[in-house]
């Protein structure tokens, strides 16, 4: 019989690139693969880079930005020229976020669990596609994501859920209980001045996608039986309300003002919840527990580390894991790192363009002073902005979204502009052999060999078949 | 505004609406009456986030629509009228005047037949030509290129669903990096000799970055998706399109509808994103009528633009709207017979909305798609009826063209 395919000749190189990040050599793994990935289990490195933002002194930023613009605004018009110009008010903290998210993923000795916080966090995602969370998504990450990744899924669920920057993605900031007070007083201010009311009522955007995206999953709302419908979405619409970070205080660890709360019972996926806040955390509870939650948790981590239609078995026996350690997604990674289904020598995933990029950055050793350039290591210019997801469903983790000819072009010209800078001084050949041992085919062998010259030798590597997939 | 058309309580029939006498008999239509199929040109638009069908097309003429939409019923300026009962939103100047000269019609309570208010199911459900979410996994416009032949252009880095399918599709967007050398691109292609998939991309791509004038300088940062860029793209899309042997379809994608809160700001992203989305559809226009109106590619061009879904009528506690049902879409171009709104009006009173929320569905929108693309691309209703739009033989094309 043969030995298991978890401890054969390719596991090294599979738990490098496929569970990791990608490594220059593979005696970073060591002797026992297995044991290389259980020993990285726990909450993500401490970030590396300079001028990152706490969640609270992000917010005070926002607020200060606010504060500036309504400034600018009160400046009569003749003499707007002297107003200060708030276009750039983020850059810089934007440029350190991504930067920090780069280096730490291309430093880390524990690459598996920081594939684990870049999982996450698409999982969770807050983008800056949306004005809204400008110079907040990087605070997110590192609060309500990097120290959650590997406990129970309630703490993660709830950190994400309650995180300012996700309040005000998902718009709950402006969610107000129909009932609530501030809508009786916004509506008498209204009245007094002749206007609309500014707030008037429910804004269902984050508790649908908590529900969509983040737990049950949007399968469980089709079919003869739905496991939710229109009435929940609305319903947990309501008991959101209130979970609000008020800018003019900015204190983050009270994000719950009763003012905006809608009073009353109510009744989600056929649970009561009392007023108050203490209802969120009582819903999130109850999601994290669902079957459906384990079935589509298990569903998106079985897709993103072993295949675009991941085997059932494999499904199912995540699923019946993370039911058995109630949300335990220590135990849920355990037994993804023990499933054969994994360890097939054919890479079935093809590597999006951030991780392609990150794992030609530890490859490569990629210097410091690349990621001070702030263009993200160009990985915006193949498609994927870093931060910016365009919708609340995060980047796609399927390689026919990634396959467009266009994509594999923009890697080909990546390819040759990294190894234009790089190429003169890494021995492709050497490399290759070294980060890909036995995952090295022939024939990219031959081709880097018979490459016209250094340049085109590692731009051939980073372009390969095997580089590529994961 | 006195709206006499709209006196029955229940349904209204409005000019140009759908009447039975409307459904298209495409199949009998004259082959010759449009010349060669295979110089019509379509053109499907996706703005993904669901645009607010009553914000981009306001009735204004319904008496509900003023209580339903509250501070949203106002705008910066005036709407620009259609009809006694619609009007554009003041930003769309470009396609109110195309709707002058009868290049655009404006189909109203249209939508999927899907319901469920979820936007990723919605634009699976949108793009794919299926009935319900993830029930076909390729495209509608894949199976009818893989079927007719016919090229296929994505202005994306990605291919989006809808353009799936057993055929080929070529994908184009601007790019700030170095061009690789052509001895590069085939060495790897030799070491993708074992991997099909990266082969055939590498190998389409190469044939749109090398071929012709296509691999022009592009203003650096553009990407695709963002209505920023859309303009960009759309004169991109012209070019390609308007070569003899360019791509018969290509598919545009503006993001960034999903307009949860403020939606009215005259500055914000609604009025932003739709003026950009007039722009691009003016440039589009402006690229293929070429210097002959009358005989450039334009006069053979149909435009369709969608959305996933419309939003709820009433406003939300925001002064925005959430997801809701029924909305709008566009059918413009040189071959269209436009000048009309169509639309089964069902009324804004909360009876007869969806649910008690949602402009209700009228017309399914693939009876606008199945409508062009048998006038116009030449498509057989069986094969529409089976493999395009699976499940659809109780939906009717609707004649859009001219004669």
């Amino acid at each position: 019989m043969s030995p298991p395919a978890s401890t054969g000749a390719y596991a090294g190189a599979i738990a490098a690139h496929r569970f990791g990040l990608g490594e220059p050599s593979l005696d970073a793994v060591g002797t026992d693969p297995q044991a290389w990935l259980n020993s990285q289990i726990g909450p993500a490195d401490a970030p590396l880079g300079a001028g990152l933002l706490g969640t609270a002194a992000a917010l005070d930023q926002v607020a200060a930005e606010l504060r500036a613009r309504r400034a600018a605004r009160a400046v009569p018009a003749d003499a707007a020229a002297s107003a200060p110009d708030l276009g750039g008010f983020y850059r810089e903290v934007i440029a350190a976020d991504v930067r920090s998210r780069l280096l730490t993923a291309a430093s880390t000795t524990r690459p598996f669990a920081e594939r684990l916080q870049l999982f996450w966090a698409n999982h969770f995602t807050v983008s800056l596609a949306k004005g809204s969370v400008r110079g907040l998504v990087g605070a997110f990450e590192r609060d309500a994501i990097r120290p959650n990744i590997a406990g129970n899924f309630e703490a993660l669920l709830w950190a994400a859920t309650t995180h300012p920057a996700m309040l005000r993605y998902l718009d709950n900031t402006q969610s107000a209980g129909p009932h609530s007070r501030v809508v009786a007083r916004e509506a008498m201010r209204a009245a007094r001045l002749e206007e609309g009311p500014r707030v008037s009522g429910l804004n269902e955007n984050l508790a649908r996608e908590v529900l969509e995206l983040h737990t049950l999953g949007a399968s469980s709302a089709r079919g003869p039986r739905p496991v939710y419908t229109q009435a929940d979405v609305t319903s947990f619409a309501r008991v959101l309300t209130g979970w609000r970070v008020p800018l003019q205080t900015g204190d983050a660890s009270r994000p719950f003002d009763p003012n905006w709360h809608e009073p009353g019972t109510k009744t989600v996926l056929g649970q009561a919840y009392p007023e108050g806040p203490q209802a969120l955390r009582l819903v999130v509870h109850d999601l994290a527990q669902h079957p459906a939650t384990a079935h589509f948790i298990a569903t998106k981590l079985a897709r993103h580390f072993v295949a675009d239609d991941p085997p059932a078995a494999l499904v199912d026996r995540l699923a019946a894991t993370y039911r058995r350690g109630n949300a335990d997604l220590a135990g849920v990674y355990r037994e993804l790192i023990r499933s054969p289904e994994a360890w097939q020598a054919q890479p079935a995933k093809l590597k999006t363009p951030e991780e392609f990029v990150l794992s030609a950055a530890r490859v490569l050793r990629l210097d410091q002073r690349a990621f001070e350039r702030g263009d993200a290591l160009g990985i915006g210019a193949l498609g994927q902005r870093v931060h910016g997801a365009p919708s609340p469903a995060g980047w796609s983790d399927r390689a026919e979204d990634w396959l467009g000819p266009d994509a594999v072009w923009k890697r080909v010209e990546w390819s040759t502009r990294t190894a234009g800078r790089l190429g003169a001084r890494i021995d492709a050949r050497q490399l290759a052999a070294q980060s890909l041992g036995p995952l090295l085919s022939t024939d990219t062998r031959t081709q880097i060999e018979r490459a016209a010259d250094g340049p085109q030798a590692l731009a051939l590597l980073l372009m390969a078949p095997e580089f590529q997939r994961r | 505004m006195s709206p006499p058309t709209l006196l029955d309580p229940r349904r209204r029939h409005l000019l140009g609406a759908l009447g039975a006498g409307t459904l298209a008999p495409w199949a009998a239509l004259s082959l010759a009456a449009t010349g060669a199929p295979s110089a019509n040109r379509f053109v499907f638009v996706i703005l993904r986030g669901g645009l607010d069908g009553l914000a981009c097309v306001p009735a204004i003429g319904d008496p509900e629509f003023a209580p339903a939409r509250g501070p949203l019923a106002q705008f910066a300026s005036a709407p620009l009228p259609l009809d006694p009962t619609f009007a554009l939103h003041p930003n769309l100047t470009q396609l109110h005047a195309m709707y002058g000269r009868g290049e655009l019609a404006v189909v109203h309570a249209v939508g999927l037949p899907y319901r469920d208010r979820s936007h990723f199911d919605a634009q699976q459900v949108l793009e794919s030509g299926g009935v319900r979410p993830y029930e076909v996994s390729s495209g509608w416009l894949g199976r009818m290129l893989g079927s007719s032949g016919a090229k296929g252009l994505a202005l994306n880095t990605a291919v989006p669903l809808v353009l799936r399918g057993p055929a080929t599709v070529d994908t184009w967007a601007p790019s700030a990096l170095p061009d690789p050398s052509a001895d590069l691109v085939a060495r790897i292609e030799r070491m993708y000799a074992n991997d099909r998939t990266l082969a055939t991309a590498l190998e389409r791509a190469k044939a749109l970055h090398f071929d012709s004038t296509m691999a022009a300088d592009m203003a650096a940062g553009m990407g695709g998706g963002r209505a920023g860029g859309f303009v960009v793209l759309a004169q991109r899309a012209a070019e390609f399109l308007a070569q003899p042997n360019g791509p018969q379809v290509a598919v545009l994608e503006v993001s960034g509808w999903d307009t949860h809160a403020n939606q009215g700001n005259p500055n914000g992203p609604l009025a932003n994103n739709l003026r950009q989305l007039d722009a691009g559809l003016g440039a589009l226009r402006e690229g293929l009528q070429g210097s002959n109106a009358s005989s450039g590619p334009w006069a053979r061009t149909v435009v369709v633009v969608a959305t996933e879904f419309g939003r709820e009528v009433a406003i939300n506690g925001t002064l925005g709207t959430d997801h809701g049902t029924g909305g709008a879409a566009f059918v413009l171009g040189g071959a269209v017979q436009g000048g009309r709104v169509l639309a089964d009006w069902p009324g804004l009173a909360k009876k007869n909305r969806y649910d008690g929320r949602d402009l209700r569905v009228t017309t399914d929108l693939r009876s606008v798609l199945k409508g062009v693309l048998g006038e116009h691309l030449k498509i057989s209703e069986r094969s529409l009826n089976s493999e395009v739009f699976p499940g659809s033989e109780s939906v009717k094309g609707i004649a859009l063209l001219r004669a």
